[in-house]
């Protein structure tokens, strides 16, 4: 049995163990939330190096690509320097070929069409599905600064984003990533009130992203909505459902009951890839999606 | 160190260019804040209002500010020249602040968008 280990910034109270058999191997795939404690999650980094197949960082990226650049995470990159034998994963190559796969086949199975409008709340992070979705014609308002700083200012063009990208790359490189995304117990916090915020849902048809940015503002009426996300517990489903989501769409697949972020789903790969290193490419990351049949899972929650 | 004539111009500067972008105004429209800006070592403070996406300078800092920052001259007129981002003193200890992190990191994103 091979075993993956997501180690997360996030909240411990949504940590998850599941066994899969993927391509005749057997994996042992979970996750481990250190409640935002940096220094904590270092110290299981080390504990784990050289003991398991593979490793996630979950709760921060280490890299982002936008517009053929890449932007390191500087609070992400020591993390990731902390693990010195076993292979460690973003989830950022995942991203960006099955998140944009996502796209194309729900595109296909009529939930996303030209006309649909999105809200999706952070692109920095999913450029990938950023571009698909424009490519595919929708109406996408990007959320990064509404969610990440509070300034709200729709964006609504990639050219933009990747202004925002390179104006802001300095800050991403130094600051605390605790200054741009809720980590260990802010990720349990009910979403906020904010009527100003909340009229960006009302206007989507499809709000998408980072689940945590996703339910950060979300109101009450969701009636109709669709959302397209990754990383839902049975406690986040049960909240959507209240509030009148129609469909909930994970990029990832679920497994032993809720869907794993794509951190975890890239280090199983590598681990299934039998490399012993983190350099996948996108092309074998392709090849194993396809083979593995990896598609979005669609639920309906209020029929 | 930067003089109080020095971190005057800087501030003064820092108004002109937030006030010649008009994306800046608008991302900015609905945050009301004002700043005093404290030298520690020239002992002098300054202010700057934002109102309704427009900085002005004051020459007389605010009576009750939201936001007050305070560091040596140098530091502070660093900052409003954009050549260090106020979070980067922020975080050694290097600038002082009273009120929310939340309108630093503001702060530091209006920096950025004008300087890069």
């Amino acid at each position: 049995m091979k075993t993956v280990v997501s180690v997360s910034l996030g909240s411990s109270s949504r940590d998850h163990t599941a066994e899969v058999e993927w391509l005749g191997q057997r994996l042992s795939i979970s996750r481990r939330g250190t409640d935002g404690d940096f220094k904590r999650a270092v110290q299981v980094l080390q504990e784990l190096d050289g003991r398991v197949d593979a490793i996630g960082l979950g709760g921060i990226d280490v890299y982002l690509y936008v517009g053929g650049k890449r932007y390191v995470i500087g609070d992400g990159l020591k993390l990731l320097q902390a693990v010195k034998q076993t292979p460690v994963v973003d989830g950022s190559g995942v991203k960006n070929t099955l998140e944009r796969d996502a796209v194309r086949h729900l595109a296909r199975a009529g939930l996303l069409t030209p006309s649909t409008r999105v809200l999706l709340v952070s692109s920095l992070d999913r450029f990938g599905m950023a571009e698909a979705m424009v490519e595919m014609g929708c109406d996408v308002t990007f959320g990064d600064l509404i969610f990440t700083l509070g300034v709200d200012y729709p964006i609504k063009t990639l050219a933009e984003v990747e202004e925002l990208a390179e104006k802001y790359k300095s800050r991403m490189e130094k600051l605390p990533f605790t200054f741009f995304y809720p980590t260990g117990s802010q990720q349990d916090k009910a979403p906020t009130v904010n009527p100003a915020f909340a009229r960006y849902y009302g206007e989507a048809d499809v709000v998408a992203g980072d689940f945590h940015f996703v339910r950060k503002f979300m109101p009450e009426a969701m009636t109709g909505k669709t959302v397209l996300t990754q990383t839902t517990t049975a406690a986040d489903v049960e909240m959507m459902r209240r509030r009148g989501v129609k469909t909930l769409i994970t990029t990832t697949p679920v497994l032993g009951g809720r869907s794993f972020a794509t951190n975890v789903i890239e280090a199983a790969l590598v681990a299934l890839s039998g490399h012993g290193r983190a350099d996948v490419s996108p092309e074998e990351y392709q090849d194993l999606i396809r083979r593995l049949e990896l598609r979005p899972t669609i639920q309906s929650l209020n029929p | 160190m930067a003089t109080a004539e020095e971190l005057k111009a800087s501030l003064m500067d820092f108004e002109e260019n937030y006030n010649a972008n008009p994306k800046l105004k608008t991302m900015n429209r609905d945050w009301n804040r004002k700043v005093r800006v404290k030298a520690t070592d020239v002992e002098v403070e300054y202010g700057l209002d934002l109102k309704d996406g427009v900085v002005r300078f004051l020459e007389q800092p605010p009576a009750e500010p939201d936001l007050v920052v305070a560091s040596d001259g140098e530091t502070l007129t660093s900052m409003f020249y954009g050549e260090v981002s106020p979070s980067e003193p922020y975080m050694d200890g290097t600038l002082k602040v009273t009120g929310s992190e939340e309108d630093l990191i503001r702060l530091d994103f209006v920096t950025a968008m004008i300087w890069g």
